[in-house]
């Protein structure tokens, strides 16, 4: 176990190694010069040689790339192209928007998930179970953002329950936060309940055909006391698995949730500095959300190895 | 250094760039609803006891299109940044209502007879937000500032010498007699008078410190610029206590806050929502008849280009009624030259039309035929991009292939600089002096002149125009130059945008203005 | 946006033995998976109508009527017209043109590199195996859209790029996938029987590798072109994909989003209807072929999600 555990730390610092070398790299791939395209309406030599120099660009290559990541290491990602102000503080400043709408998604996901999952498996074969795969598969197909366009439509526009996009921070008006997350939570929450509604089907199922179930059924035993007390106690771990992994992927795909609902998250602020040219910022969010991504997706497999101990073996 | 002009270009556009989205001259508002234009004659000036008096006070939420990109008012080009700005510094002349230069911090001034000596006087009592007394001093270090950073530089061209004789006093020794003098100084807050002793520390760009209506409290880079009354206020008002000017990227959240009642004010509205919010008696809509254009230009130093007539043909191939209405909707109006017609300068000619055989006659004179057209557009305006699909398919009528390439703006402008286009389209915002309008866009020396057109009797008649102190002199040699310029079809002129904003009718004492300078002294709320 | 995050040496791993090409055999059970072919008919007319857009669609998709701005569905237009007075039906034609284009580019491109890279990584070993590998799995560290809005940051918003960097996020899929067949044949009786018999190394891989390979390829390749429409459609849809005039799906639902509170419905819903179908159409075949050639593996989900 604990060698596993080396193991799998000792590749995940590799690949973000990787990760950290390719986000620097970035800013060296684009052709041409990168700081003054971000410059844009203010170009003005002095302030060119000034972000040049910030941003270290005037040093040899290797000595750039160590500097860029002992800073990042200690928090501090450089300052943006285009307003001068750290990157670490504007992606603090965009975080608790993107971390309440993955957060919310996920639990959207896990409500459709789990009863449509359980009941799938617990009926497979009866129309139920092809309604949640038919609606996995629907899930999986249909594109969020378009999701969240017909979304807004319907239940903004046609109806106006809700509001069409914007957000407000729960602590400044939780009603109005709560009223504001539905529609974006509900976009990308379905797609992530298309996924784990598999999974949860195909652990229930699985768990379902086990030794010990089969037993219990054998004995006589109540089906809902089987369910409750041997089934669902082995499913839950590769769902719990399954869905620490979604809530990475979730962080990585939300951007364009974000967009489509004018969200601030760091998302959108990534697509901002884009267009702007900002590669500071562009490279902060790049590399935040790629550290958080790998480090769940860490997490998860030191989980699950806890959990399940053959995997460590294997 | 061909970054330059691009970057110059883009200052001056960029002054404006609120006006993304804005329509056509047409008159403003029923003045039933609210007119708030003519508190300040009636209120006693210069009494902010009694305005405090007369206050209902409150926070005016403001929302604003983009981050400020900084707070300095002599090196932001950002129209967000001068919308804030716009309330917290004052020029020594400031555009009126009318767009023509009215007193602010001087409250007076005389010229020379050679017309080359300006003299200055300073309202008294003037004082900034640290407390500190406006002087001479301020004034020109100020301008020696703005001189010096670059951004607005060009605008004090005719100036050679500053001089602070007494307190109060301010004199500029010019190079060449400047007729747009108090234009150029005034125009808007990139000219703007701040403390020398801020300029001489560099606390300019974290603090700004004014005399405007309303003191800097806080910014929060991609949230909001918080500004508090300033009591001593020169001239009438605040009536506020304060501005939050929140930052709202998207338009339809915008306009959905504004009817929420979340926001009171929004800095720019969709126009193919107009309609709608024109019904809405929730919202107050500004429309007021903008002082900006957008038009196309072909490239002079490319074949077939450089003949005026196939230039002429294209322009007879448009039919920019057509163009307008796809990309403005009912927000802007039509026009073959660049200044609309609420201006003084207006100059009332359209030779052109839609006319297919005189566009085909001129072709075929010319002896051009399966010609292809490479148009430059950028997604950073978007009215470019629509207004290109729709001149593809009407060239597409005279056998004119149209290539749309669409970039984002910094590539645009490094292309535009590199004459890497047979034909560009974008606008041109915040001009107000018929000077700013041609010269560096025409002049064959004209820094803007990217297409490279070069006509002497144009040349000839911008210079005279330049130095030409009598308005009416000057307004027909502009004349003379424009019709010029449009026959030549040096720029295929389009439309004149409206600038459109909307307000909560809690909001009084406020009123759109076509230089998009949102002035909130005499707003009230509530 | 979901992305791929399961590991599909895993899902590629060959069977077995190695096996002849069962075309009709594949063929014959797709078709009897009603979901797979009704997925096939779709794709087909999809194709159909891409490749002769300009009969099949009723205008051109740049003519635009401005008098008939934003016209609802009706007998002219059947999918209504958009803010240029244009035939928001003709657009989706000419749209699949746009969205296949990019999906077979840029899956073209991580088939044939990943493939390469595979087959380079599993059949050297060494050094060279432990540097492409952790290169590829460094390119699989990134979320899917994320590193394609890095990539097209770097280059400027294109078509050329987008396809360019779909194709380089899809690349370690294939790669991965190819090295784990590779290495499962590498050491077969078989094999070694022939590399001991002086056979080249081009030999034994056209003749005993690739074919191995070739089944779990084929389902990850619909599957990645699956999710290359919806990664273009989403790169459009930000504004840093396709440029306008093309007529791609994910720019019009960009500009149709402008026009959702003037109640231009139809302008957001027949794009987005179209890249449904599509990316549906090739879930299902992807998960037909599998089915067909390999009942043994999972579900289609996984090209959208999972370890």
């Amino acid at each position: 176990m604990g060698r596993y555990v080396l193991r799998r730390t000792a590749q995940a610092a590799v690949a973000l190694l990787g990760v950290s070398i390719v986000v620097f790299a970035l800013i060296h791939l684009v052709p041409g010069d990168p700081v003054r395209p971000a410059l844009g309406t203010r170009f003005d030599q002095e302030l060119y040689e000034t972000l040049i120099a910030r941003a270290g660009l005037d040093q040899p290559l290797l000595l750039q790339y160590w500097n860029w990541l002992t800073s990042a290491l200690t928090g501090d990602l450089g300052v943006s192209f285009r307003t001068g102000q750290p990157v670490t503080g504007a992606l603090l400043q965009r975080l608790p928007a993107t971390m309440l709408l993955a957060f919310a998604a996920l639990l959207v996901g896990l409500l459709i998930a789990l009863p449509a999952g359980i009941v799938s498996a617990v009926r497979q074969g009866r129309p139920v179970d092809y309604a949640a795969s038919s609606f996995s598969q629907i899930g999986v197909s249909v594109p969020d953002f378009w999701f969240g366009l017909l979304l807004i439509l319907v239940f903004a526009r046609s109806l106006g329950w809700l509001p069409p996009s914007g957000y407000v921070s729960p602590l400044e008006d939780p009603v109005e936060a709560i009223r504001r997350l539905i529609l974006p939570a509900t976009t990308a929450g379905v797609v992530t309940g298309a996924i784990l509604t598999r999974f949860v089907r195909s652990s229930v199922l699985e768990a379902m055909g086990a030794e010990h179930v089969r037993l219990a059924r054998a004995k006589g035993m109540p089906e809902r006391y089987i369910l409750r007390h041997h089934v669902l106690r082995n499913a839950w771990i590769p769902v719990v698995t399954i869905t620490g992994l979604q809530l990475a992927t979730l962080l990585g795909g939300i951007v364009v949730v974000e967009v489509v609902f004018a969200w601030p998250g760091i998302g959108r602020l990534a697509l901002d500095a884009v267009v702007r040219r900002d590669y500071p910022v562009l490279q902060g969010a790049v590399l935040l959300i790629a550290t958080g991504f790998l480090l769940i997706n860490l997490l998860v497999d030191l989980l699950y190895a806890r959990l399940d101990p053959r995997i460590t073996t294997s | 250094m061909r970054w330059r002009y691009p970057f110059a270009l883009l200052a001056v556009l960029a002054l404006f760039a609120t006006a993304c989205d804005e329509g056509d001259p047409v008159d403003v508002d029923d003045p039933t609803t609210d007119d708030p234009v003519d508190d300040p004659v009636d209120d006693p000036v210069d009494d902010p006891v009694d305005d405090d008096e007369a206050a209902v006070g409150g926070t005016l939420v403001a929302a604003i299109g983009g981050d400020p990109d900084q707070l300095d008012p002599h090196t932001t080009t950002s129209s967000f940044a001068f919308t804030v700005l716009e309330n917290v510094y004052d020029t020594l002349v400031q555009p009126g209502d009318d767009l023509t230069p009215e007193p602010a911090l001087a409250e007076s001034w005389e010229i020379s007879d050679d017309l080359l000596t300006w003299t200055f006087t300073l309202r008294d009592g003037v004082t900034f937000h640290d407390g500190s007394p406006l002087t001479a001093a301020d004034v020109v270090a100020s301008f020696e500032r703005i001189a010096e950073e670059g951004a607005n530089a060009f605008r004090l061209g005719a100036i050679d010498a500053y001089d602070a004789p007494d307190d109060l006093t301010v004199v500029m020794e010019l190079n060449r007699p400047a007729p747009n003098l108090l234009d150029q100084i005034g125009a808007f807050k990139g000219m703007a008078i701040a403390p020398a002793a801020a300029i001489e520390a560099g606390t300019l760009g974290d603090e700004p410190i004014g005399t405007g209506p309303f003191a800097f409290v806080s910014f929060t880079p991609g949230d909001n610029v918080v500004l508090e009354a300033n009591p001593d206020y020169w001239d009438d008002g605040p009536f506020l206590d304060g501005i939050d000017f929140r930052v709202i990227p998207d338009e339809s959240v915008k306009v959905t806050n504004l009817e929420t009642g979340e926001v009171d004010w929004i800095d720019s509205v969709p126009p193919q929502q107009l309609d709608q919010l024109e019904a809405d008696d929730q919202i107050v809509l500004g429309r007021v008849a903008g002082n900006d254009y957008w038009y196309m230009s072909l490239n002079n130093d490319r074949e077939p280009f450089d003949d005026p007539n196939v230039r002429r043909a294209i322009a007879f191939a448009l039919d920019i009624e057509i163009i307008t209405e796809a990309a403005k909707f009912d927000a802007a109006t039509p026009n073959e030259t660049a200044i609309p017609e609420t201006s003084f300068w207006y100059f009332d000619y359209a030779p052109f039309g839609q006319d297919l055989d005189e566009a085909q006659r001129l072709l075929d004179e010319a002896g051009v035929s399966d010609l292809t057209i490479d148009l430059m557009v950028t997604n950073e305006f978007p009215e470019t991009v629509t207004s290109a699909q729709v001149i593809a398919s009407q060239l597409a009528e005279v056998g004119i292939d149209v290539e749309i390439r669409t970039e984002d703006f910094s590539t645009w402008l490094a292309d535009q600089g590199d004459g890497e286009f047979d034909a560009f389209a974008l606008g041109w915002l915040g001009n107000i002096d018929p000077d700013d309008f041609y010269y560096a866009q025409h002049h064959s020396t004209g820094g803007f002149n990217f297409q490279g057109f070069a006509d002497d009797e144009v040349d000839e008649l911008l210079d005279g125009a330049r130095v030409e102190t009598d308005a009416d002199a000057r307004k027909e040699l502009y004349a003379q130059a424009a019709a010029r310029i449009v026959d030549l079809a040096s720029y295929i002129y389009f439309y004149n945008p409206e600038i459109l904003e909307a307000w909560s009718p809690e909001g009084t004492g406020y009123e759109a203005r076509p230089d998009v300078a949102p002035r909130f002294a005499t707003t009230r709320k509530g | 946006m979901t992305e791929p995050t399961h590991d599909p040496a895993e899902e590629l791993q060959a069977p077995d033995e190695p096996s002849e090409p069962r075309w009709r055999e594949t063929l014959s059970a797709l078709l009897k998976n009603r979901l797979a072919a009704a997925g096939m008919i779709v794709l087909a007319l999809l194709i159909l109508s891409a490749v002769f857009a300009d009969l099949v669609a009723p205008y051109a998709y740049t003519d635009g009527d401005i008098v008939r701005r934003l016209e609802p569905p009706g007998r002219d237009h059947w999918f209504g017209t958009d803010e240029l007075g244009r035939d928001v039906l003709s657009r989706v034609i000419f749209g699949a043109r746009v969205s296949l284009q990019v999906g077979a580019v840029a899956v073209g491109i991580s088939l044939m590199v990943g493939t390469l890279i595979g087959l380079i990584s599993g059949y050297r070993g060494g050094w060279i195996d432990a540097v492409l590998m952790r290169t590829m799995d460094v390119l699989f560290s990134f979320p899917v859209v994320l590193l394609a809005i890095a990539i097209v940051a770097v280059l400027t918003p294109s078509l050329r790029n987008t396809m360019i960097a779909i194709g380089v996020v899809f690349t370690p899929i294939f790669a991965r996938g190819v090295r784990g067949s590779v290495l499962s044949v590498r050491e077969e009786v078989y094999v070694r029987a022939s590399r001991s018999l002086g056979a080249s190394d081009w030999r034994i891989i056209s003749r005993h590798v690739l074919p191995n390979v070739a089944a779990p390829v084929i389902v990850q390749t619909s599957l990645s072109l699956a999710f290359a429409i919806l990664t273009e459609a989403a790169l459009s849809y930000l504004g840093i994909g396709v440029q306008p005039p093309r007529p791609a799906w994910g720019l019009m639902l960009l500009d149709a989003q402008g026009f959702i509170p003037t109640g231009a419905w139809w302008m957001s819903l027949f794009p987005g209807l179209a890249i449904f179908l599509t990316v549906m159409a090739l879930n299902l075949v992807g998960d037909g072929l599998r089915d067909a050639l390999d009942p043994k593996q999972r579900s289609i989900i996984q090209s959208r999600g999972v370890t």
